[in-house]
């Protein structure tokens, strides 16, 4: 019943102190073994030294073909990608702030209209449009078949992204109002919630569809309008090539690999 | 050394200094009467006071033992205890989402025999507040309960008092502060609680959007809002500190 001294308890007490050195040797052991540990773990798996990457912000439902995309990049130019993915509204801000990057791919044409103004950090540079994305209601691959009632039935669990972030707005536009259980950051973060089957119905993008084996759509639906419309901002003029090399006919055969429609439609849209 | 501690003190003023020199104090009270802050504020008060109660509720018996039993492997249960409070929130998120999911490895069963769900519920961002919450109350009740030690439950007992007069009349009164300070961490850390709640609770407003989810969104689209609730949760902060200085703010 007698408390054992040695024990480490929290900093009230007297007993705190009892036999301090045996103790906090063994901890500054620790951590100096974890520091190394930290260490050595980065230096074997650190990235060669290569001439300045060029970094590409990306919003997150580009990520894959934009992975692909800086694959066959890389091998043309000897030039490495580095993609920082997130949601558009995030990356904007991140521009607007100043974060070093080289080009800016937004699901949502409007943030980058703020970024390039004369008086922006990409100077005159003109935006691009991109591809199309289409909105898909899905539902995890082993989950029983739905129709288009479901999406109003409150029983089941319905995910959405945020009508703050690109998706979620064109979620909104398309469909009004729905009895959405929780709204995400990002159509990665429903795809989760599909995947781990924790929602019956989320509204993700078509190539989220397209890239996960875990979700299906849950009954057919044709590409429909409103939709999400990718555009670039070339923010320096490394990021202008690589924005070039976006409109190039292999670019284009990738996007369209990867579900999206529509590429390279219009050209340049002016803000 | 005085001048590092000035740089130290001056780095942890500065970030507070910089919201509030940010506030928009004139359109502060048109901010907060929203219909999305005064929901995220129901939320969070009704998620950070149940998950203080079921913390009360657990911790005490559990901060008990801890101090006076001689239970095995109680070096592991301490170690369990105090990892929420090191773990990453997200960490603890993910991991709920897999113990307590529709899928997870209890939930399924608790889906199964009681129609209970709790991501996307308001109950499941209980689970997530207390699953942080914890450890604070029991570190601070534990330590208290070690170090007023056992003399007096003694002494009374050879003088006659049973178990519960002397948990009543001894235990408990000389406990009362440590567990209020506790509590009062423990609601504050509930309060706060961002990473564990939207990755197993979900976010929605008015059931599972606390103020910290409230702030985050606001930052995609009204930062003016976000001042707004960060000052809301500042405050509170605050008004932890000011019961508990005692405890954490020696007076000399």
């Amino acid at each position: 019943m007698r408390p054992d001294p040695s024990e480490a308890h929290p900093p009230t007490g007297p007993r705190f102190r009892a036999r301090p050195g045996a103790r906090s040797e063994q901890l500054v052991l620790l951590l100096c073994i974890a520091t190394v540990g930290m260490v050595l773990w980065l230096t074997a798996f650190a990235p060669d030294d290569d001439p300045q990457p060029l970094r590409v912000l990306v919003a997150s439902s580009l990520v894959d073909v934009v992975d692909d995309l800086a694959d066959a990049w890389t091998a043309g130019t000897d030039t490495r990608i580095e993609v920082v993915a997130g949601g558009s509204n995030h990356l904007a801000a991140q521009v607007r702030d100043g974060a070093p990057a080289d080009a800016f791919l937004s699901a949502d044409a409007a943030l980058l209209t703020g970024l390039a103004g004369p008086d922006g950090p990409s100077g005159a540079n003109p935006i691009r449009e991109l591809a199309h994305n289409h909105l898909v209601v899905a539902r995890p691959a082993d989950g029983p078949t739905r129709d288009p009632a479901d999406l109003h039935d409150r029983s089941l669990v319905l995910v959405a992204c945020a009508p703050e972030v690109p998706c979620g707005g064109a979620t909104t536009a398309r469909f009004g109002d729905l009895p959405v259980d929780s709204y995400e950051a990002s159509a990665r973060a429903v795809v989760t919630r599909l995947t781990l089957d924790e929602a019956d119905l989320g509204v993700v993008y078509a190539t989220d569809v397209a890239g996960h084996a875990g979700l299906v759509p849950a009954w057919p639906q044709e590409p429909t309008c409103p939709c999400v419309t990718y555009a670039v901002l070339p923010l320096t003029d490394d990021g202008a090539r690589f924005v070039a090399f976006l409109a190039s006919d292999r670019s284009r055969g990738l996007f369209t690999e990867h579900g999206f429609t529509g590429h390279g439609s219009s050209g340049e849209v002016t803000g | 050394m005085l001048a590092v501690a000035v740089l130290a003190t001056a780095f942890l003023a500065l970030p507070i200094v910089g919201l509030v020199q940010r506030a928009p104090w004139s359109g502060l009270g048109d901010l907060l009467t929203r219909r999305e802050v005064v929901d995220a504020l129901g939320v969070s008060l009704l998620v950070s006071v149940v998950a203080a109660g079921i913390v009360l509720v657990l911790g005490t018996p559990l901060a008990w033992v801890l101090a006076r039993v001689d239970v095995p492997l109680r070096r592991l249960v301490r170690a369990l205890v105090l990892l929420p409070m090191v773990l990453p929130p997200v960490v603890g998120g993910t991991a709920l989402l897999f113990a307590l999911g529709r899928r997870g490895l209890v939930g399924q069963w608790l889906e199964r025999w009681f129609d209970l769900t709790l991501p996307f519920t308001t109950a499941g961002a209980v689970v997530a507040a207390t699953f942080v919450a914890l450890p604070f109350f029991v570190v601070t009740v534990e330590g208290a309960l070690r170090t007023s030690g056992e003399d007096l439950e003694q002494v009374a007992a050879t003088l006659g008092a049973g178990p519960v007069a002397v948990l009543r009349r001894i235990t408990l009164p000389r406990l009362l502060p440590a567990m209020g300070a506790g509590l009062a961490l423990a609601w504050a850390r509930a309060l706060g609680e961002f990473g564990a709640t939207i990755t197993f609770a979900g976010n929605l407003p008015g059931r599972t959007r606390t103020l910290p989810l409230a702030t985050f969104q606001a930052l995609e689209s009204d930062p003016e809002a976000a001042i707004a609730l960060s000052l809301v949760l500042l405050a509170v902060s605050l008004a932890v500190l000011v019961p508990t200085r005692d405890r954490w703010l020696p007076t000399r």
